[in-house]
């Protein structure tokens, strides 16, 4: 009876999970962004690095910003090429999503990169006509990681050189000007 | 017959210059200090060649001793114009350095746009800035508003300082002594800044739910750049990252205020009403006009779905197109489908601008009001009988007359403003960008704003950033300062 109703629940899961993820287009933000009323209301599957900060709001959601750029794969601070500005959206999810998730990605962090599921919601009323994405299901895909810095030893050298060249200078003309 | 400059004059502006410079490496080291207490080496290290090359040009100054101290106005106009182009120069050391920006170009135009308190940008990958580099970016702002020259008047003493002041573009003197005035800026400034980043922090750690450190980050960066009507944000899709309208509630406040001569920040503050001025009614008129533009224009065309969507946006746009910030709620993308009327209202509010003697860029609602006013005497003088008499009073803190010379010169920098935004939108046509494109980004441009329709981006032509740049200094020190610039380096090498 026990293993029946195992299965009548694993079987009545899936029904329900499986229209959510068979409905859900991949679309990458660009695309979302310039076409946003077609995508209105619908089921989209968004993937991406999780940057900025999630905001922990008092209504039990967690809103981030989730950028489907080239930099949360070949950051810049370990030597990856520049890819022009940012492209990214805000996602609304429910904060159990958030629990156990890395730190959003920073200078010093790349934030964990997830594939999301949910509707978008493209200047929504309720809302006072902000538009994101209203978070149904959330994969890490791949774990966020600190990144390491690069040394520039000829930076430091010639910060230092310079500004005690400038102390010397602002000495100079200081003392010059208490002896006159 | 035009004068070579003598070599006293040169040591002159040399000195004066290097007091500023000064102050700018002194102001370097606060983005320093960050980057250490943050454990951002790299970032350290290039705020140290910054502040070292600042304190290098400003030492190199300082021991010039000029025998004469006193500025006329035509050296004080040249050191203004002159700091203006040194201090990004430099600024943009860091920037270039950090690896967030294509070419020094970039990085240049950048500096330029934060000190100009303009907020168009070509950084890249915006989201994993060090946070040192950002509070860089925003101080830019703090340092172009508030500013190096007003830091510069309110420590240092000496004859001709005036002309540093009129030269920045700001011809509000609140008290009697252009050093009481600079150091009211600075109360009002402080007075503002404790109060908006409290504010901002609070709703920031509250309402947004983010920790404490970071509403306080988000908090000082936002407020510069709204008081000082910047629009810089430290994260790339600007106000619309934080999906709050408290928040934008208090971002519309500090927009306000920074968009306010210091002349009514004063009157504010001895409980004096300023409704009378034709300045406030005349930028009353215009927003309320260039809001209900905007909003007929997203209501015909269906852009938003409910009366609430339509006013948060519209609302938030165009007061931070009209006060010159250029905070945006919406991406570029989406600004850039606001057709017709919507996208006409917000580039009017653009080009208007905020109040004299603030922050603000464009026009300025007092040239505005003046203009209107002199078209309206015209009118009167050809319906009216010969013998009629037309009275040219206007109220502005005070009876005040409008003389044909006052006329003259808000009709001359009115006109150029005009040209200056005509001669962008030419540049950006000539480079194949859309008519209705290129002086939307000319204008942002010019009137310092920074609200784009994405022709602001790292891959458009050198030619074209150039332009932007050029426009971006000319339309905040409102074009005096940089003719008598021009006409000094002319001097140098053509007079006698």
């Amino acid at each position: 009876m026990r293993t029946f109703v195992f299965a009548a629940t694993l079987v009545l899961v899936t029904l329900v999970a499986l229209p959510v993820q068979a409905a859900a287009d991949t679309v990458s933000v660009g695309k979302l962004l310039s076409e946003p009323t077609s995508f209105d209301g619908k089921q989209i599957t968004i993937s991406g690095e999780l940057i900025g900060d999630y905001g922990f709001r008092s209504d039990g959601t967690v809103w981030a910003q989730l950028n489907d750029d080239a930099y949360a794969l070949s950051p810049l601070r370990e030597g990856g090429a520049l890819h022009g500005s940012n492209v990214g959206l805000g996602i609304r999810a429910d904060e159990g999503f958030f629990v156990a998730i890395d730190p959003p990605g920073r200078y010093n962090q790349i934030g964990p990169v997830v594939s999301v599921t949910g509707t978008w919601k493209y200047h929504d009323p309720d809302r006072g006509g902000e538009s994101y994405l209203e978070v149904v299901s959330l994969e890490v895909v791949k774990q966020g990681r600190p990144v390491r810095e690069s040394t520039r030893p000829l930076v430091v050298v010639t910060g230092v050189l310079l500004t005690l060249m400038a102390s010397g200078l602002l000495f100079l003309s200081v003392s010059r000007r208490s002896s006159e | 017959m035009l004068l070579r400059p003598t070599k006293d004059d040169l040591k002159l502006i040399g000195y004066s210059a290097a007091r500023m410079l000064v102050i700018s490496a002194i102001a370097g080291l606060i983005p320093l200090i960050w980057a250490l207490a943050a454990r951002e080496w790299a970032p350290a290290a290039d705020f140290l060649v910054m502040v070292g090359l600042y304190g290098l040009l400003g030492g190199l100054g300082l021991i010039l001793r000029p025998r004469n101290h006193r500025l006329d106005w035509s050296h004080g106009m040249v050191v203004v114009a002159l700091i203006w182009l040194v201090v990004p120069l430099v600024g943009a050391v860091p920037l270039a350095l950090s690896g967030h920006f294509g070419s020094w170009l970039d990085a240049f135009f950048d500096a330029m746009s934060g000190i100009t308190t303009t907020g168009l940008s070509l950084a890249q990958d915006l989201d994993h800035m060090a946070s040192s580099m950002i509070i860089w970016r925003h101080l830019l702002h703090f340092l172009g508003g508030q500013g190096i020259i007003i830091a510069a008047l309110s420590l240092f003493s000496g004859a001709g300082t005036a002309t540093l002041y009129r030269g920045e573009g700001r011809d509000d003197q609140v008290f009697p002594s252009v050093r009481s005035t600079a150091r009211f800026i600075w109360l009002v400034s402080i007075v503002n800044g404790i109060a908006g980043i409290a504010a901002l922090a609070l709703v920031a750690r509250l309402d947004l739910g983010f920790g404490t450190l970071r509403s306080l980050f988000h908090g000082v960066t936002i407020f510069m750049a709204a008081f000082d009507t910047g629009g810089f944000s430290p994260q790339s899709t600007s106000l619309g990252y934080y999906h709050s309208a408290p928040f934008e509630m208090v971002v519309a406040v500090l927009m306000i205020a920074g968009a306010m001569s210091f002349g009514v920040h004063y009157a504010l503050w001895r409980r004096r009403s300023v409704l009378g001025n034709l300045e406030t009614k005349t930028i009353l008129l215009t927003f309320a006009g260039t809001l209900l533009v905007t909003q007929i224009g997203l209501a015909t065309a269906g852009v938003y779905r409910s009366i609430a969507g339509l006013g948060r946006q519209s609302f938030f746009q165009v007061l931070s197109a009209h006060t010159g910030t250029g905070f945006s709620t919406v991406t570029s993308v989406e600004l850039a489908t606001w057709g017709g009327l919507a996208f006409g209202g917000v580039a009017i509010a653009m080009a208007l601008g905020g109040m004299a003697s603030s922050t603000a860029g464009g026009v300025k609602s007092l040239r505005v009001g003046l203009a209107l006013r002199s078209i309206s005497e015209q009118i009167k003088r050809v319906l009216l009988p010969e013998g009629a008499i037309i009275s040219s009073r206007f109220w502005q803190n005070g009876p005040r007359t409008l003389s044909d010379e006052l006329k003259q010169t808000v009709m001359a920098i009115s006109l150029l403003y005009v040209a200056l935004y005509v001669l962008g939108a030419g540049i950006g046509l000539a480079t194949g960008i859309p008519l209705q494109q290129a002086l939307f980004e000319s204008v942002s441009a010019a009137a310092n704003v920074g609200l784009s329709v994405g022709v602001t981006t790292p891959s458009m032509p050198a030619a074209l950033k150039l332009t932007y740049i050029v426009q971006m200094w000319a339309g905040r020190l409102e074009f005096i300062s940089i003719f008598a610039l021009v006409g000094f380096a002319w001097s140098l090498v053509r007079g006698k």
